[in-house]
């Protein structure tokens, strides 16, 4: 290693160092929202989703006449599943691209970590899907987190509340992904268990791509549970159904919305009747948002079938989030973090999921989420397809 | 230091100042902040994949304990980020020892699944022991950067990771120019051959172990407080590959390329953002692409050009040897060197490979070894050298018993070797291996080697002076600068005496040394021989070709069959009976001339 | 009683798979003293395909066929593209990362064109389920470490009676020599490795019933195939084979009595410990080195 390669090697990288800073010195100001989600990795599927449902939503807004009168623009990061990339993502969008807001992604340790980030820079954020209690309710003034999604709080309540329709001893199982999301809720459903004056007879966890959960069957039939609430993606609900399928155990099955993909694909006739929580759904009569909706997703991303549509739910929470970003900076008057903040507080909009009246409530801290328990849908999977509770066969 | 790399530190230094100056806003500078870490990772992790020629594939496994230790006790102990660093350094260090031992058993690919393995352990315990690390959610709220109940704001920050970086690098070249890097570069190349000059591989290999752990531990806890949030998605095995890549891609043993390789890796991620959902497949393209084009790294492709372009550079004169009957006169005190063997008796299975053979090479002699093929000559050669164990019976040099010592303490007894098959170190050039041999006799430790300290020059000057001298009587001192592996075979027998004699041996062992040589080329070597035993150095001569043995041997043992036969002078020999029987199977022919197989 | 037979036949099942995948492994090791670290992408290949196919209208017979021929091609061009340019380097480092690299690019065009989710693959050994000994099964993971059994015996039968079987025995004992006598030694280790991928493939079909064909599904059984390998002695086919098989077995166990979350960590822990013991793994051949 002598002579002159050295040296030249050392030039080409200051060269690249000093190029990569001028270059990027010149960030853009132009009003963009910033989206850090997995768009490669297993949930690569929540990435498309969310950009489906923000793109589409900006594409109205920008025909519109954009947001006062400057357009729109998403800025679309990978972070895939890494909080780490998550929070280099969000610094990025705020500090070098300089976005009006940080829009969530898909995974529950991700949005925990961007909230120190978030308050740090003094940022927007708003979720869209990653459903962790903390990760909004944070114990922060003023709270920069919001969210357009389902809270674990809210929905372990509701489907604590389901379970407990079907088993009144109480004699409930929970069975959760060992993720960010399935761990975080493990405390949801005990203090919802707790608040109805039950314990859980089994709790059971597992690492995605399992292949047998037999053990955890097993014990959850040894403790006597009548219903199975899962906190998983389809794949592994999907294994938790065929375990419980060999061992001949046949409780009632109510699960988050993970498991609101592709389960009745994968399990077949096995998902008949498991109860799955959702904020929205393109199957039930739409609205003149949601015909509007599902054109442009036919339009724009050849999805003509709305029952082909496996993220409904993170779709239609992207088209609210960037809907409701909007109305605030336009209340806000300027594109300035600490206006809009303030101003998402006073946005009153009758959104695609939910009628948001009001969006976000300061007086309350548990009101930085919009969606609320009464916006909540319970779906049934029935012969593939995941239809609404009310009135499936399984409404008794 | 070279002037090239003066430059090139000169250069570091005015990157590192100049970035937070140039960096258009905090995101930049957090980005290039990251790298600094990454790079220390890189730098340490080159120590090991470089120098010691070791893969590990579980660096973020290390990179994790010191994340999580330096994070847990900064938020339970509320230590300030020194001490935080130093007990990550400690805890990881001491892992790093943990994964050195299987080292003393596994190589290669087996030593990658362990690493593997490791990484892959505690990736699961952080996500397991959630008392501790919070498990999947990881842990939050880690305080910002603070030194001595001081607060570190960004740029202060920022200064500490590139001095950290700065000295390490610094540092990591030191090591590599002083014993440590050449004995673990040496141990990479022939572990057989470090091992016969006194180099004892296993503590090399936990020391390379160490150094990657405890940079990699450091760089953990720099991590937890730069990020204030740590969880177990950024310590996988994707993670561990790409530390690896870091070092390989920016060049491995190079001084430069780690860092490189570091601030690619970490701003490609950043690029890559652009392919959307081709990425990870643009980056595994990318990973195919540098495999194929630059196998040996930039710094190495470079390197291997610039050589090409210039060879002229290669021939600098040495200046300074010092001569060898200077080097390797006896001290006066101590008399010639006796070896004595009784009864060594060496089994393999069932096969007797000795049996019960005895042999006293006396002080200042030239003791020749012979005997048919399959005698056990190779097997006397390797037991007495350590390599094997002998089943029963004992040897020792100068009343210090062999027997039981490891090849490496017997080489540090005075016992150096030659190889049959020789075992240069093929990638270093002809001094280092000269200089490797005189290993041993260097006595600075660590910090001497890391500081560059005076003391440690002058040793090291002297080692160079010494091994120049070596060349130049055995007459490689053309070649000083030449990679060990280009050299003709013959040049490469007599690089490996030089060798052997930098160790300053007080009993050389040469193993069938004039095998594969030319008529001329072996009356040098019978040249060579009698100026070393005129040195005063003890001389053991296992060889087939007669008239070699005829000529320089003293006292002529002759082994068959496992057994001594004969032991006398070299005409007594000659005219002994069964010697004759054992070398061509009827008695009555004379002498056994020619009998070399 | 009945747990007990359920952790063992399920144990087996998943065995079967680490058991066929570690054949593999086996199979180009011996050949080429080198492996593909996509191996888990192999199976992959073989999984997703077979369920893609089906799901377009194939006969599952048809599919899965296409899906092992499939794997079976990955497996020789990677041998010729990324693994042989690299052979014979003093270290691994070569191959190991360009194999890692291959298999980046392949699991992330799967992941392109699933999305991410899972793909079913339905089979009549996953129809309904089956009681043996008081636990339930799917008659799948029955016949899975049947034939990792037989594929193993297969294995033994093509190299005591083919002339490609003891040409590949002859490389695996000094490539030299078997160059020496005529024998093609590229073409052997091409061929090894196709083959060692058509068993990664098979592998993938049969637990894609299962465990549903996903762009991930090969990562962990190609770890612990690997890792399986190197345990029970990646020079014997019976060993890695046996190694597999029990390894599964353990894995259910441990997450039976003691927990779901100590498994990797207990699995991992016990590889290094046996290797620390026999170096050469638990039935491996001690190789020797001369001096």
């Amino acid at each position: 290693m002598s002579s002159k390669g050295l040296m030249r090697g050392q030039l080409l990288a200051a060269t690249v160092a000093f190029g990569l800073f001028t270059s990027a010195a010149h960030a853009q100001q132009q009003p963009c929202i910033g989206n850090s989600a997995a768009v490669t990795g297993p949930a690569a599927f929540s990435g498309q989703a969310i950009k489906m449902g923000a793109q589409i939503a900006i594409d109205e807004i920008n025909e519109a006449g954009g947001v006062l009168g400057q357009k729109l623009r998403l800025v679309q990061y990978d972070d895939a599943g890494a909080p780490p990339r998550g929070v280099d993502n969000t610094r990025r969008i705020a500090l070098a691209d300089k976005c009006i807001a940080v829009l969530g992604g898909f995974h529950s340790t991700v949005a925990v970590a961007q909230v120190e980030p978030i308050h740090e820079i003094g940022i927007p954020y708003m979720g869209v899907w990653a459903a962790n209690t903390k990760a909004v309710e944070n114990g922060r003034d003023p709270n920069f987190m919001f969210r357009v999604s389902a809270k674990d709080k809210w929905v372990a309540r509701f489907l604590v509340d389901e379970a407990l329709k079907v088993s009144k001893d109480g004699k409930i199982a929970f069975f959760y992904e060992n993720t960010g999301w399935g761990n975080g809720a493990l405390p949801d459903i005990k203090a919802a268990m707790a608040a109805r004056g039950k314990e859980l007879v089994a709790a059971e966890t597992f690492n995605w791509n399992d292949q047998d959960m037999s053990p955890q069957v097993i014990r959850a039939r040894d403790a006597g549970a009548e219903v199975v609430m899962i906190w998983s993606l389809d794949r592994e609900g999907n294994q938790v159904l065929r375990a419980m399928d060999k061992i001949g155990y046949k409780p009632a099955v109510i699960g988050a919305w993970g498991i609101s993909g592709n389960l009745g694909e994968l399990a077949g006739p096995l998902a008949n009747g498991v109860r799955v929580m959702q904020t929205y759904s393109f199957l039930t009569p739409q609205s003149e948002t949601g015909k509007k909706v599902l054109a442009a997703l036919a339009a724009k991303y050849g999805l003509n079938d709305p029952s082909a549509i496996k993220a409904a739910s993170g779709i239609a929470d992207a088209y609210d989030a960037v809907y409701i970003l909007a109305d605030a900076i336009k209340i806000a008057g300027a594109f300035d973090w600490a206006k809009v903040q303030k101003a998402l507080y006073e946005v009153n909009r009758d959104g695609l999921v939910a009628p948001y009246k009001p969006a976000f409530d300061k007086s309350d801290p548990e009101r930085n989420d919009a969606l609320l328990p009464e916006h909540y849908l319970l779906a049934v999977w029935h012969d593939g397809k995941l239809i609404p509770f009310k009135g499936s066969p399984y409404d008794k | 230091m070279s002037r090239l790399h003066a430059i090139g530190f000169l250069l570091l230094a005015a990157i590192l100042v100049a970035v937070p100056l140039a960096s258009g806003n905090e995101y930049e500078l957090r980005l290039f902040m990251l790298f600094l870490i990454y790079a220390i990772i890189a730098v340490g992790l080159n120590v090991l994949v470089g120098l010691a020629g070791l893969v590990s594939l579980g660096q973020a496994g290390l990179f994790a304990l010191g994340a999580y230790t330096g994070a847990v006790v900064a938020i339970r102990l509320g230590f300030d980020m020194i001490s935080s660093g130093l007990i990550a350094a400690i805890v990881a260090g001491l892992f790093g020892v943990l994964l050195a031992y299987p080292t003393v058993r596994v190589r290669g690919v087996y030593l990658a699944v362990v690493t593997i393995a490791f990484g892959l352990i505690v990736e699961n315990v952080a996500i397991e022991w959630q008392s501790l690390t919070g498990g999947t959610t990881g842990i939050t709220s880690i305080p910002s950067p603070n030194a001595f109940g001081v607060a570190l704001s960004g740029y202060a920050y920022y200064v500490v990771l590139a001095v950290s970086l700065f000295l390490l690098v610094l540092a990591t070249h030191h090591l590599k120019d002083s014993r440590y890097g050449r004995a673990m570069l040496a141990t990479a190349q022939s572990e057989t051959a470090a091992r016969a000059l006194g180099l004892n591989p296993t503590a090399l290999r936990t020391l390379a172990f160490v150094v990657a752990a405890v940079t990699s531990g450091i760089a953990g806890t720099y991590y937890a407080f730069l990020n204030s949030y740590i969880s177990p998605d950024i310590f996988t095995f994707t993670d561990s590959v790409r530390f690896l890549l870091m070092v390989i891609l920016g060049g491995a043993a190079s001084t430069f390329g780690p860092v490189i390789g570091a601030y690619l890796l970490t701003y490609l991620p950043e690029y890559l953002q652009e392919f959307a959902v081709w990425q990870k497949f643009a980056y595994g393209a990318l990973l195919l692409v540098v495999m194929f084009a630059l196998p040996r790294g930039i710094m190495g492709s470079l390197g291997a050009l610039a050589a090409r372009l210039r060879p002229a550079a290669k021939a600098a004169p040495l200046d300074g040897a010092l001569p060898a009957d200077v080097t390797l006169a006896p001290e006066a005190s101590r008399p010639h060197a006796e070896l004595v063997a009784r009864d060594l008796t060496v089994r393999f299975g069932g096969l007797t490979a000795l049996a019960s053979a005895s042999l006293r090479v006396k002080p200042g002699e030239i003791h020749a070894l012979i005997g048919p093929n399959g005698a056990g000559k190779s097997t006397f050669v390797n037991t007495i050298s350590g390599f094997y164990r002998p089943t029963s019976g004992a040897c020792e040099l100068d009343g210090v018993a062999l027997t039981g010592l490891s090849s490496h303490e017997i080489a540090r007894v005075g016992l150096a070797r030659t190889f049959q098959n020789t075992e240069l170190f093929g990638e270093m050039t002809v001094l280092e291996n000269v200089m490797v041999g005189y290993q041993q006799r260097l006595t600075y430790g660590i910090a001497a080697a890391v500081l560059h300290t005076p003391a440690m020059r002058r040793e090291e000057s002297r080692c160079r002076r010494t091994a120049a001298g070596l060349l130049a009587f055995v007459g490689l001192e053309a070649y000083a600068h030449e990679q060990a592996r280009f050299l003709p075979f013959g040049l490469q027998r007599r690089l490996e005496i030089a060798r052997a004699l930098a160790a300053g041996p007080r009993l050389l062992l040469l193993d069938e040394p004039a095998a594969g040589l030319t008529t001329q080329e072996i009356d040098e070597l019978e040249a060579m021989i009698r100026k070393i035993a005129g040195l005063g150095i003890s001389v053991l001569l296992i060889e087939h070709h007669v008239e070699l043995i005829m000529a320089v041997a003293d006292t002529v043992t002759v082994l068959d069959y496992g057994q001594v036969i004969a032991s006398d002078t070299p005409s007594a020999v000659q005219a002994n009976p069964r010697v004759v029987e054992a070398y061509f199977g009827t008695s009555g022919h004379g002498a056994p001339a020619e009998a070399s197989a | 009683m009945s747990t007990v037979a359920q952790y063992i036949f399920s144990g087996l099942a998943i065995g079967g798979i680490y058991a066929l995948v570690a054949l593999g492994f086996h199979i180009m090791w011996s050949a080429a003293r080198a492996v593909n670290f996509a191996h888990g992408d192999t199976l992959m290949i073989g999984g997703l395909l077979a369920a893609y196919l089906v799901g377009s209208g194939w006969s599952l017979v048809l599919a899965c066929g296409l899906a092992v021929l499939a794997g079976g091609a990955f497996g020789f061009a990677l041998e010729r593209l990324a693994v042989r340019p690299f052979a014979g380097q003093a270290n691994s480092i070569g191959w190991m990362l360009t194999t890692i690299a291959v298999g980046i690019m392949v699991e992330s065009l799967a992941t392109i064109e699933t999305q991410g989710y899972a793909l079913p693959l339905p089979s009549p050994g996953v129809a309904g389920s089956v009681q043996v000994l008081g636990a339930g099964l799917y008659p799948q993971e029955l016949v899975i470490p049947v034939i990792a059994v037989i594929a193993m015996a297969g294995l033994r039968l093509l190299q005591r009676h083919t002339l490609i079987g003891r040409a590949m025995q002859a490389v695996a004992h000094n490539k030299n020599a078997a160059a020496l006598m005529g024998i093609d030694v590229n073409l052997v280790i091409a061929f090894s490795f196709a083959l060692a991928s058509l068993t990664g493939a098979a592998a993938g079909v049969l637990i894609a019933p299962v465990v549903q064909a996903s762009a991930t599904m090969g990562v962990l059984p190609g770890l612990k195939g690997f890792a399986v390998a190197i345990m029970g002695g990646i020079t014997s086919a019976p060993g890695v084979v046996l190694t597999g098989l029990a390894y599964g077995v353990i894995e259910k166990f441990v997450e039976g009595y003691i927990s779901t979350a100590a498994r990797e960590i207990v699995g991992f822990s016990l590889m290094i410990v046996v290797l620390l013991a026999f170096p050469q793994g638990l039935f491996g051949k001690r190789e020797v080195a001369k001096v």
